[in-house]
């Protein structure tokens, strides 16, 4: 009995003992993990590794194939580019050491026109007109500068050809017959150009005639086989033989000795691979837009590669700075080889399968180490950068879903940043997190604006009075300084606020709220009895919407909401799930007013988002933005090649977007990020010896330029001048 | 026995069909479209938005989708449409990442929860009761991000030392004991956590079930032969009232994928509840569906288990 | 007098009047549940907290509410509670009524206090929904379950749930005119078949074609089958997915929630109905021809929703829960509702710069969960005959 009361006993003293036990090895763990002090000083390791943080994990690692920010992150630091911006936002070279950009004209020989003074002129004529005119000086200077620029003239003999095309299905549902075009092409002119000359057509015109180009008969060149609707054999032919080609092309010279992470050398055919693999449709690259207008990539030995274009468009200059991939890794061959290695049906099995993208493979100046999906990527430096490796040995890039917690993260000393941009640290931080002696913090403006756009097939928003009224209703300075709390700018129009394509001189629309009562009287709005506006007896009233999960737009949509409210509009909000509020209301041009964000590249490209061409349904220009000068001006942009002129043509663009006022402009937010203080930039000077600098901004606002010199010292430094 | 296996397994595997049905109605009828196919996005043009359709086999009818889903599920070959790696390898991957959270938080609830729970029933009534009836209500009734934004808070101003994720980063652990200690500290409070609400549930339970045992007639004549109060607590009382949770064993399993889903998202612990949470917000349909397949497997294998226990335990059920 | 023994009938009343000083049910009641103090303490804030969000629901609804948590005063953002406004820089309309930002004001310096009071009813509709719709549909399914369960379901009925399924699908699928037949045909098919069989009870077994009037399943079978399928959803990722997916408002998440959540109720209701049916008071109601129905909600209902109203009331508790949790994560109520949820969770990001914007609405929700729980627990210890035993 004693022996088994002993038992119970115990069974007993387990059940109290063992919780308390359990519990006393949890906490004493707490001895062992080091404090933010203790990771500093005593851990060189430390040191030499950058952590920062992000909301999300990134898709895949390959910069063709993913479109998110995580992903892009870490590409840039992967991958490299044939180019780059530089703190001004000019173009630097990277992979290319130096470019050429020329052009390649093309026109018919017309076999109808009458050149004046000459009438109709053969091949040789066309070409020795032209040469006779540049040794002439010619009255017209447009037409002189022109003709200056023309450095080779070519007659290309005709040729036959032969294609097919889809026929036009007579009957619904029945497949579709493919139609045989055959032809005699006539003889070409080509013209090397010095530099791109948009007008050159239009001066040759001058030389040749106002309608020798028009009036190219391309249809009389053209037989077709089957049974055509009307029109189309001329649609055909127009596309077929144009009678003007702008052919831009870029020559780049690729930086000799460059490597791979994996040691092998990167050439010219890395590029073209690049461009090819883009273009694959298997591929479903995000990219393929970018890359529509590329008539073909050539390598003209191993380390010159030439763009040809189908058409002027600046815009394909920057996309090269999108990185390079290694062909030796991701070509067919190797893709077959991966496929059965994998044991996987070789014909499916496209780069989108491939392990490369959890593993990628760049020649940029850190090398993939490893990625734990929803935990952290880490990077480790390149030691054979062509530029000289990083100062930082390991980035370490890790994914915390909640900002909260990423700001203990930091303050525990786990992380070297807090708010990276573009997002930066929230707006409400800023002040606490800027005086605090713990960090340095940075600021800068972001590439990207928030706007109320309008759907101009509704009314009333088809009026522009009304849209500039409710534009003037919203007081944007107090929502930048109470909802932003300062951290933004007022924009008046689509461009970056930063570069010099956004026209300064045009002010955005003042806070006036009695001046938009008068405009919408103008319009025929009234306030009734109970302070309603209305206009034959109709209140005005309509919905704004925006997606839910950003708190910004949701502040701006009550701020809206009352300042029209105070003015007499009946305004209701709704907020959507984004995939929702995408598909089911913007797509579908179902909504009044949006409050939505655009994010912007560098170049001034508003094609996508202002052309009339691009109201459909699913395409970006949904607020129905239709004018035809503005049409002109955007089409005029894209082929424009030099710079001043671009910038030009965007001032006046923007003239006409804020005359019409399409989106009520908000701003464009300023970021701020905080980073250890510890943080400096270390340089080699002439005689060897490291030198320390505090980090500055580039006047662009890119923290991360110098990214490569950065280091973290165990003490925090004393910068004697700056 | 075997009988009743049999019958049990071709049950569950029905159950199983109709809820692979229901969740697939569920995920597909739903508005939207997976994030891969994101029209706003300036870079996709209606034609790739089309092409992703295709090649996704959204453009199929559902009941194709449903076999061609399913068809891939069983034969492995099953891809995210996020980053096109197996459905599998990436749930296994989570599962070990959230093991040791969830055993660690199992413990944790066992063995803190009989103590009281037993305590509370044999002193009923008493301040004891009382306060721990009045703290296990506390506890699930707080809301748990909440509840563990101040515990961070706390934790990292008062002892400067990082808490999130499963271990420190950026440090080359001197020994092997650090390093271990380091990720049972980076445990700590999620397991805490995680078990808050099981404590709180389990210890009601094991009260409720002492006190039946304890107004039961064979307690009573044991009490009444004048054995210690200890005795008849620990020996009779307790190995009676033990019986239905050896079944819970079997039903604890399915808690790895359900309940994690805001403690591993605030401590971004990169469990299976956060990828499934991150597969909802990506539209990341097969993940989502297998990761429901999967949990409803387990809710049915737990069961089976449990069943299968009470048999073994129990002797007056026969079947 | 346990809440699970019949009626008596006169006779035995009388005779027990004379053992038994006469108490109501609700006096026997009050009297039990009066000794635990933590459930008395929990119903006051219960009863309080229906008077706050009932306030709440006059104060602050209308287009000229006195408290008016939808006003923005952004010069007046992240005050602290107790502060004065600065009434210069403010309309008259837009002075708070009471003086003072009794609990402060958010980043839109709209007032926490009102928008609490809006948020107290409006997480109480949720909560009372939510559960309301599940025991809805826990005391329907538990009901069918426990007292129809050994009827029969036969072939034909399956056949034509069936149809009606497939022609919902069709629908569904874009084929509107297929569908529409077949559901129709299917729904016409069920009550043609169902019909008959309530007016003359299990007499008409054998019409009807042969295969048709085949036994397929149980009732009860079909019922619990279905409860199981849904139990295999971990339920708070269900409700997640699908709200997660549905576009968000108030109404879906208070019927996903509800539908995800009337298992227990099912399944209490069954076991009660199971003991009931076979008790002498149900066999009597029954002897004396009285009609299923009126046998179902007169005579077993009330014997059988104790164990319900104690599971929601911690129901209510614990949607209220959810509510917030899916608040956190993004998808709760969507505004203009304010709920403590998504105060809880738009405030937690002002942790350091605003705390009272989480420990007010995170405290709240604590002391109502906690009180909705205590009370639901002295319910239940109340209702329990076989744990009031040891109280008397």
């Amino acid at each position: 009995m004693p022996i088994r009361l002993t038992i119970k006993m115990t069974t007993r003293r387990v059940l109290i003992l063992a919780p308390l036990l359990l519990t006393l090895i949890l906490l004493q763990s707490y001895f062992w993990v080091p404090t933010y002090e203790q990771q500093t000083r005593g851990n060189p390791d430390r040191l030499e590794k950058y952590i920062t943080a992000s909301i999300g994990d990134a898709s895949l690692l390959n910069p063709i194939l993913s479109a998110d920010s995580a992903s892009s992150e870490i590409e840039n630091m992967v991958f490299e580019g044939l180019i780059d911006r530089d703190k001004d936002l000019r173009f630097r070279g990277r992979l290319a050491t130096s470019w050429k950009i020329y052009e390649e004209a093309f026109f018919y020989v017309n076999g109808v026109a009458h050149v004046p003074g000459q009438g109709v002129l053969d091949p040789a004529g066309v070409a020795q007109v032209i040469r006779d005119a540049q040794k002439a000086a010619p009255p017209a200077s447009a037409l002189k500068s022109t003709l200056e620029n023309i450095v080779g003239i070519q007659v290309i003999p005709s040729r036959q050809f032969r294609t097919t095309r889809e026929g036009t299905p007579a009957p619904a549902n029945r497949p579709k017959k493919a139609i045989t075009l055959r032809g005699q092409a006539p003889a070409r002119i080509k013209l090397v150009l010095h530099q791109i000359d948009p007008d050159l057509f239009a001066n040759l015109t001058l030389l040749l005639g106002r309608d020798y180009f028009t009036s190219f008969p391309a249809q009389n060149y053209l037989q077709a086989d089957g049974p055509l609707g009307s029109g189309q054999l001329d649609g055909w032919a127009r596309e077929i033989l144009p009678a003007v080609e702008h052919n831009p092309v870029i020559e780049f010279n690729l930086r000799p000795n460059v490597r791979f992470h994996d040691g092998h050398i990167l050439d010219a055919g890395d590029v073209k691979f690049t461009y090819e693999a883009i273009i694959a449709p298997q591929n479903l690259s995000p990219r393929i837009a970018d890359y529509e207008p590329v008539k073909a990539v050539q390598v003209l030995d191993p380390l010159t590669v030439r763009v040809v274009y189908k058409r002027l468009y600046s815009p394909g200059f920057g996309t090269w700075a999108m990185g390079i991939l290694p062909e030796h890794l991701l070509n067919s061959e190797a893709l077959r080889r991966e496929a059965i290695r994998a044991g996987k049906e070789p014909a499916n099995f496209t780069m989108r399968q491939s392990a490369f993208n959890r593993h990628p493979i760049g020649c940029g100046p850190f090398v993939f180490r490893e990625w734990k999906s929803d935990e952290y990527i880490a990077l480790d430096r390149f030691e054979d950068y062509w530029e000289g490796p990083p100062n930082y040995k390991a980035f370490i890039y890790r994914i915390i879903p909640d900002l909260l917690t990423q700001e203990m993260e930091f303050y525990a000393g786990t992380l070297d940043a807090y708010g990276q941009p573009p997002g930066g640290v929230p707006p409400y931080q800023t002040r606490r997190l800027e005086n605090d002696p713990r960090f340095q913090s940075f600021s800068g403006t972001s590439f990207g604006y928030s706007y109320i756009g309008y759907n101009m097939r509704r009314e009333p928003f088809d009026d522009p009075r009304v849209r500039r009224a409710l534009g003037m209703a919203i007081d944007v300075d107090k929502i930048i300084k109470y909802v932003l709390y300062g951290q933004g700018k007022r924009i008046s129009g689509p461009f970056p606020l930063q570069t010099d394509y956004y026209d300064r001189r045009i002010a955005p629309l003042p806070c006036d709220p009695e001046g938009a009562l008068r405009l919408l009287a103008e319009a025929g709005w009234k306030r009734d009895a109970q302070g309603w506006l209305t206009k034959d007896g109709r209140r005005l009233q309509f919905t704004l919407i925006t997606n839910s999960g950003n708190d910004i737009r949701k502040a701006i949509l009550a701020v809206a909401q009352d300042a029209w409210k105070q003015i007499g509009i009946d305004v209701r909000t709704d907020l959507l799930e984004w995939s929702v509020f995408i598909q089911e209301r913007v797509d579908k041009h179902d909504f009044d007013a949006v409050i939505l964000g655009w994010s912007m590249g560098i170049d001034p490209d508003l094609y996508q988002i202002w052309h009339s061409s691009q109201t459909g349904p699913n395409q970006l220009n949904f607020v129905a933005f239709q004018d035809q000068e503005a049409d002109r001006l955007i089409v005029a942009i894209r082929q424009e090649y030099n710079h001043q002129r671009q910038v030009d043509l965007c001032h006046e663009l923007q003239k006409i977007i804020a005359a019409a006022q399409p989106y009520t402009f908000l701003f464009v937010r300023e970021w701020t990020a905080v980073l250890d203080r510890r943080i400096v930039l270390r340089e080699v000077d002439a005689a060897g010896k490291g030198v320390y600098k505090k980090i500055t901004p580039t006047p662009t606002g890119n923290i991360m330029y110098d990214f490569n010199k950065w280091i973290k010292l165990s003490e925090v430094p004393n910068f004697a001048v700056d | 026995m075997i009988a009743f296996i049999a019958r049990s397994s071709v049950q569950k595997i029905v159950t199983l069909f109709f809820v692979s049905i229901v969740s697939f109605l569920i995920i597909h009828l739903a508005p939207g479209q997976p994030s891969q196919v994101d029209p706003l996005n300036p870079k996709f043009t209606p034609e790739m938005v089309a092409r992703y359709r295709q090649a996704f086999h959204l453009d199929q009818p559902l009941y194709t989708q449903y076999l061609y889903f399913y068809r891939d599920l069983f034969t492995g070959k099953t891809v995210s449409w996020k980053d096109n790696r197996s459905v599998l390898a990436k749930i296994w991957e989570r599962f070990l990442k959230s093991l040791p959270l969830f055993i660690v938080g199992t413990i944790l609830t066992w063995t803190i929860s009989f103590p009281i729970g037993i305590r509370s029933a044999i002193a009923r009534g008493s301040a004891f009761d009382q306060t721990t009836t009045f703290c296990a209500y506390l506890l699930i009734s707080i809301p748990g991000f909440f509840f563990a934004y101040i515990l961070i808070i706390f934790v990292v101003q008062t002892f400067q030392v990082p808490v999130i994720g499963m271990q420190t980063f950026g440090l080359n652990q001197s020994s092997v004991t650090a390093a271990v200690m380091d990720r049972i500290w980076h445990l700590l409070l999620p397991s805490v956590l995680g078990a808050t609400g099981g404590i709180a549930v389990l210890s009601r339970y094991v009260r409720s079930q002492m006190l039946e045992v304890e107004s039961q007639d064979y307690v009573r004549t044991a009490r009444a032969k004048g054995l210690p109060a200890e005795q008849v607590h620990y020996r009779h009382a307790l190995r009676n009232a033990l019986l239905p949770f050896v079944t819970m064993f079997g039903l604890i399993l399915p808690g790895l994928i359900g309940g994690s889903v805001i403690i591993e998202s605030i401590f971004s612990w990169p469990g299976i509840g956060r990828m499934a949470y991150e597969a909802i917000l990506a539209r990341d349909y097969p993940v989502i569906l297998t990761v429901n397949f999967v949990s409803a497997v387990l809710v049915l294998g737990g069961t089976f288990v449990s069943d299968v226990l009470y048999l073994l335990v129990d002797p007056r059920i026969r079947l | 007098m346990s809440a699970t023994s019949p009626p008596p009938s006169p006779a035995d009343g009388r005779r027990m009047e004379l053992q038994v000083p006469r108490r109501s049910r609700w006096e026997e009641f009050w009297r039990l549940f009066r000794r635990n103090r933590l459930a008395v303490g929990g119903m006051i804030i219960f009863i309080l907290f229906f008077g706050v969000a009932t306030a709440g629901l006059f104060l602050t609804a209308g287009t000229q509410p006195i408290f008016d948590p939808a006003l923005v005063r952004l010069q007046e953002k992240l005050r602290p509670p107790l502060a004065r406004p600065h009434v210069d820089s403010l309309g008259a309309q837009e002075v708070p009524p009471l003086g003072v930002y009794l609990l402060g004001t958010d980043e839109l310096g709209r007032d926490v206090f009102a928008r609490m009071l809006q948020g107290a009813w409006v997480s109480l509709t949720v909560g009372f929904v939510a559960v309301g719709i599940a025991v809805f549909i826990g005391i329907f399914m538990g009901g069918m379950a426990g007292y129809f369960g050994q009827e029969f379901i036969r072939i034909g009925h399956l056949l034509w749930a069936v149809a009606v399924i497939a022609g919902a699908a069709l629908l569904f699928s874009g084929i509107v005119a297929v569908g529409l037949l077949v559901g129709a045909g299917g729904v016409a098919g069920l009550v043609h078949n169902l019909t008959p069989k309530r007016i003359s009870g299990r007499t008409q077994r054998s019409w009807g074609g042969a295969v048709l009037a085949q036994n397929a399943m149980r009732v009860d079978t079909l019922i619990m089958r279905f409860v199981d399928i849904m139990l295999c959803f971990p339920s708070f990722f269900l409700i997640l997915t699908v709200v997660a997916l549905l576009p968000p408002s108030i109404y879906n998440i208070m019927i996903v929630i509800g539908l995800t959540s009337w298992m227990g109720a099912a399944r209490f209701v069954r076991a009660e109905f199971l003991a009931l049916r076979e008790q002498d008071f149900v066999a009597a109601a029954r002897a004396l021809g009285l009609g299923n129905f009126r046998i179902i909600f007169r005579h077993m209902m009330p014997n059988a929703i104790a164990p319900v109203l104690v599971s929601a009331t911690i129901g209510i508790a614990t949607a209220i829960l959810t509510e917030a949790g899916l608040s956190f994560l993004g998808f709760g109520v969507p505004p203009p509702h304010a709920t403590w949820g998504n105060i809880l969770s738009d405030g937690r990001q002002f942790i350091f710069d605003a705390p009272w914007l989480t420990f007010i609405p995170g405290l709240a929700i604590l002391i109502v969960v906690l009180a909705f729980n205590l009370f639901g627990d002295g319910l239940r210890d109340v209702l329990n005959p076989k744990l009031r035993e040891r109280h008397a």
